[in-house]
């Protein structure tokens, strides 16, 4: 303690200049970011003043060197350049209260849709909804979806298509280069961002084919097949394998084709499994069940990829694994063949192929994603009050406006929260951290 | 033996003290192979305590265990002053805190630099700061470590000196070395044809920015045919340096010499004209004086403690980028070229710079400036101006042994880690009387001092009436 203020009160001095970083900077972040301009031409003058007097007083400068011996004992600091490099919050970036908002879209939507499942979950088993139903609308959702996702496909094809033609007439000669994928984030962030896309979408695959148990991985294969297809979205010819060149089909139709069957094959597959996964966890107590698949949503919820790059792949994975896990186990609770196989297609649906979805329509279009995480938000908040009072129609508004209004403030209290906490970051760089190499990798 | 640049610095310190006529004796770890009390040349005394090594020869955190060996050391040779060695060392740590249980002065020597940001660093340096809190004098390698760690341990900057590492000027001799005590001739030009090497001596770390290596060698040996590459060292970065020069076909150009004794550095560094160092970060780099004292034109990062080590002439600074790097290796071939490079010239000029006898003088005035021999005033007049810097003469020149003045300066590390350091502070404490009841002084011989030599004896007598004190001024040093 007594070293800490003795820096403190010792450097004082040091602080006068705005334009140098005292020690105990280090400490107080919240001391002066911009001072006033008066205030700072001030005191920097007065600083010079003191300066050339010091340095009258003194015999010699004092250089930050070592291969000279200096006319100053070894534990002389010179205020001048002691701390000279140092560099606070180099790279700081002042967050916005609404664009935080807008970023938080995010986390509610995946938040509400976990929240959706189970509520589709209490309401099977309670036997208040059918499943059949539960899952046929999921599907035709997920059909609608996939449908607004070809449209979009189309238009990127057209866009660089059209890219593509300016080019030719601009008498680039490299336009196969621009076709052979180099080139391939056609112009504007909507090509880069698929590009993205593309690698977030086979994301699944991996995590899913290895994972924990055979069953798992095979009903997992949908994600894969009902997604990967519609997804390359350049104009190349390095698009998925099953596309044959020689076909008389154009290779959109191919693809949609290819979509469609393993779908089917999935489907099929699922159906088959339905039996296995029933008896799966015959053994084991329900309040096992309820705690296991309460922790894996939530790993589910904790690891999910919020970001919009491609990021890590890891916890991603973890995150869709944990969830259809979760899924697995629930709907081994399930009274029937039926039921069991229409939890686990909807889980599919809610956990591989919706955060595809909700990806791809932020980075598209933001009015669709506010309407959509409001239309989440309303059936999130309505299904779970219904489910825990077991209401009808007024639970489910009063949940809405209830949920709503929470969502909101919750919202708008983290962010600013998030904004609050941002005046202790106090990220200290000098001369003494590694530096960063700058490689070219392109050279051999 | 193991090398490390702290063992070198404590032998080689510890020699000198010893010639000014101190008694000192080196706490280690043991080593394999290498156990129980030893002596060095001159009568230095080591002894190996038995721990057990984690990493890279630093060992496991046990707070209390090593006390009682502690006590019976510290009783046994006398000794006044603890000297600790190494940020990443727990027996220097304890040692440390115990001596200051025991009322000793301690000074603690930090080589190394860390940064703020990565949980390894944080943690390091909350244990830094329960050392530091607590220590009478701090010695840095650099002005940049003394930044550093002012920074990391909050401490005054008074209570830190800059006293840099130093080199045996006769083990690092250029191969001409006997022609250079003539007036020199003319500088020696190389001729357009004439092969340069270029000596890279380091550990192949990342750290040490193998990385840019790997990028710039193809780069500057494309550029200049009649340059050679010579490198010495082992590390996992090895496997991309062996891959580039398949990838390049540079076998006939580049020479990998393989991990190199400490001893053997000297000899690989003078078949060389350039010595290229591009590390990522680097409390004082030892290795680029060493270069210069064999007469190498150095080519080093601006990173770190570097830029304060050599003068202008001896060295060609770059940006720890690869482009940089390139022109700044292609600047030093043309200024040999050129012959504007007095290389012969480098190894009495480093001579003169840097001498542990020098290291040991300064050393040996912050030893003087805790234990009181020099007054607090002189000790401290580097206070600039003016009465600015009076917190530190609050302090009363030493710090206090008091427990609950310890307790003061512990407390304020953290809210959680000060108590918990206030908790060790107390069992040590409480340690310290139980050993003081059940095993008393009284029991615990006296060892005997090395004999001296006459010379020595003399110095010993000055330094001795220098300190108007009858007893041997006697450290102890730890790594």
């Amino acid at each position: 303690m007594s070293n800490s203020t003795a820096t403190r009160e010792t450097i004082k001095l040091n602080h006068i200049d705005p334009d140098r970083l005292a020690p105990e900077d280090a400490y107080n972040s919240e001391a002066s970011r911009g001072p006033l301009a008066v205030e700072a031409a001030m005191s920097a003058r007065w600083r010079r003043e003191r300066t050339r007097s010091a340095s009258r007083r003194r015999k010699g400068n004092y250089k930050k060197l070592l291969w000279f011996k200096q006319p100053f004992p070894d534990n002389y600091t010179d205020e001048e350049t002691f701390l000279d490099h140092l560099q606070r919050n180099p790279r700081l970036q002042p967050y916005e209260f609404w664009s935080l908002m807008a970023d938080s879209t995010v986390i509610v939507q995946h938040i509400a849709s976990v929240a959706i499942f189970c509520c589709c979950f209490v309401a099977i088993v309670q036997e208040r909804v059918s499943p059949i139903s539960v899952v046929s609308w999921a599907s035709f959702c997920t059909v609608l979806a996939w449908a607004l996702w070809d449209y979009w496909l189309g238009e990127e094809e057209a866009e660089a298509a059209k890219a593509a033609a300016d080019k030719q007439e601009n008498g680039v000669e490299e336009v196969t280069n621009t076709w052979s994928g180099s080139v391939l984030p056609p112009k504007g962030p909507h090509g880069s961002e698929l590009a993205l896309e593309n690698e977030g979408k086979f994301r699944p695959v991996h995590s899913h084919t290895t994972s924990t148990t055979s069953i798992t991985s095979n009903e997992s294969e949908a994600p894969r097949t009902g997604q990967a297809d519609p997804l390359p979205g350049s104009p190349t010819k390095q698009q998925a394998p099953y596309v044959d060149p020689t076909s008389s089909i154009s290779p959109r139709n191919q693809q949609r084709l290819a979509t469609v069957k393993s779908a089917l094959l999935i489907y099929a597959a699922l159906l088959g499994l339905s039996p296995i996964l029933k008896s799966l966890t015959m053994s084991t107590t329900s309040d096992s069940i309820w705690a296991m698949s309460t922790w894996l949503l939530c790993m589910n919820v904790a690891f999910f990829d919020y970001g919009e790059g491609s990021g890590s792949h890891l916890p991603a994975s973890i995150s869709t694994n944990s969830a259809l896990m979760a899924s697995t186990v629930l709907a081994s609770r399930l009274p029937s063949t039926t039921h069991v196989f229409s939890l686990t297609l909807f889980s599919i649906e809610v956990f591989g192929l919706f955060p595809i979805f909700r990806r791809q329509l932020r980075s598209r279009s933001w009015h669709g994603n506010l309407v959509l995480t409001i239309a989440l938000v309303v059936n999130a908040c309505g299904g779970v009050c219904v489910t825990l009072t077991g209401g009808g129609r007024g639970a489910w508004i009063a949940g809405v406006i209830l949920g709503g209004v929470i969502t909101f403030f919750a919202m708008g209290i983290c962010s600013w929260w998030l904004i609050g906490l941002q005046k202790y970051k106090n990220e200290i760089r000098g001369p003494w951290d590694p530096a960063r190499p700058i490689i070219r990798r392109r050279w051999d | 033996m193991p090398y490390n640049i702290a063992y070198s610095h404590i032998y080689q310190l510890s020699s000198k003290l010893i010639d000014r006529g101190h008694k000192v004796i080196i706490v280690t770890h043991a080593y394999a192979g290498r156990t129980g009390v030893r002596y060095l040349t001159n009568g230095l005394k080591v002894y190996h305590v038995p721990f057990w090594v984690i990493y890279r020869e630093t060992t496991f955190p046990t707070v209390f265990s090593f006390f009682p060996v502690f006590r019976n050391i510290v009783i046994r040779e006398q000794i006044e002053i603890v000297h600790g060695h190494g940020s990443l060392s727990n027996l220097c740590h304890e040692a440390i805190l115990h001596a200051r249980t025991m009322g000793l002065r301690t000074v603690f020597t930090d080589h190394s630099l860390f940064g703020f940001s990565d949980a390894a660093s944080i943690l390091t340096n909350k244990l830094l700061k329960f050392t530091l809190s607590d220590v009478d004098h701090c010695i840095c390698v650099s002005h940049t470590c003394k930044e550093n760690t002012v920074l990391r341990a909050s401490l005054d900057p008074l209570m830190v000196s800059v006293i840099p590492n130093a080199v045996v000027a006769e083990n690092f001799q250029p191969l001409e070395h006997a022609s250079s005590h003539d007036a020199p001739g003319p500088p020696h030009r190389f001729g357009p044809h004439d092969i340069i090497k270029i000596v890279v001596i380091s550990r192949l770390f990342t750290n040490k920015g193998t990385d840019l290596l790997v990028a710039a060698i193809p780069r500057i040996l494309a550029s200049n045919p009649n340059v050679r590459f010579i490198i010495a060292g082992s590390g996992p970065k090895a496997i991309d340096l062996e891959q580039m020069i398949e990838r390049n076909v540079l076998q006939e150009k580049v020479l990998l010499f393989g991990p190199v004794r400490h001893e053997e550095v000297r000899d690989v560094m003078v078949q060389g004209h350039i010595y290229l160092h591009p590390s990522l970060t680097e409390a004082f780099g030892t290795v680029i004086v060493e270069a210069a004292s064999c007469g190498l034109y150095v080519v080093c990062t601006r990173v770190g403690g570097i830029p304060e080590v050599l003068p202008r002439h001896m060295t060609e600074f770059a940006a720890p980028e690869e482009d940089d790097i390139v022109a700044a290796t292609e600047r030093a071939i043309a200024a040999l070229r050129a012959g504007k490079v007095r290389t012969e010239l480098f190894h009495n000029q480093v001579k003169q710079m840097y001498s542990w006898t020098d290291v040991a003088q300064r050393t040996e005035r912050v030893y003087d400036g805790i234990s009181g021999a020099l007054s607090h005033d002189e000790f401290y007049q580097g206070a600039g101006a003016g009465g600015a810097w009076s917190a530190t003469r609050g302090r009363a020149g030493v710090q206090s042994f008091a427990l609950i003045e310890r307790l003061k300066r512990y407390y304020g590390c953290g809210i959680w880690a000060g108590k918990l350091f206030c908790l060790c502070a107390i069992i040590d404490y409480l340690l310290y009387v139980f050993l003081e009841i059940f095993a008393p002084r009284s029991g615990i011989d006296i060892a005997r001092t090395w004999p001296k030599k006459d010379p020595v004896r003399k110095e010993v007598d000055t330094g001795m009436a220098r300190k108007k004190s009858s007893r041997h001024r006697r450290e102890k040093r730890e790594e």
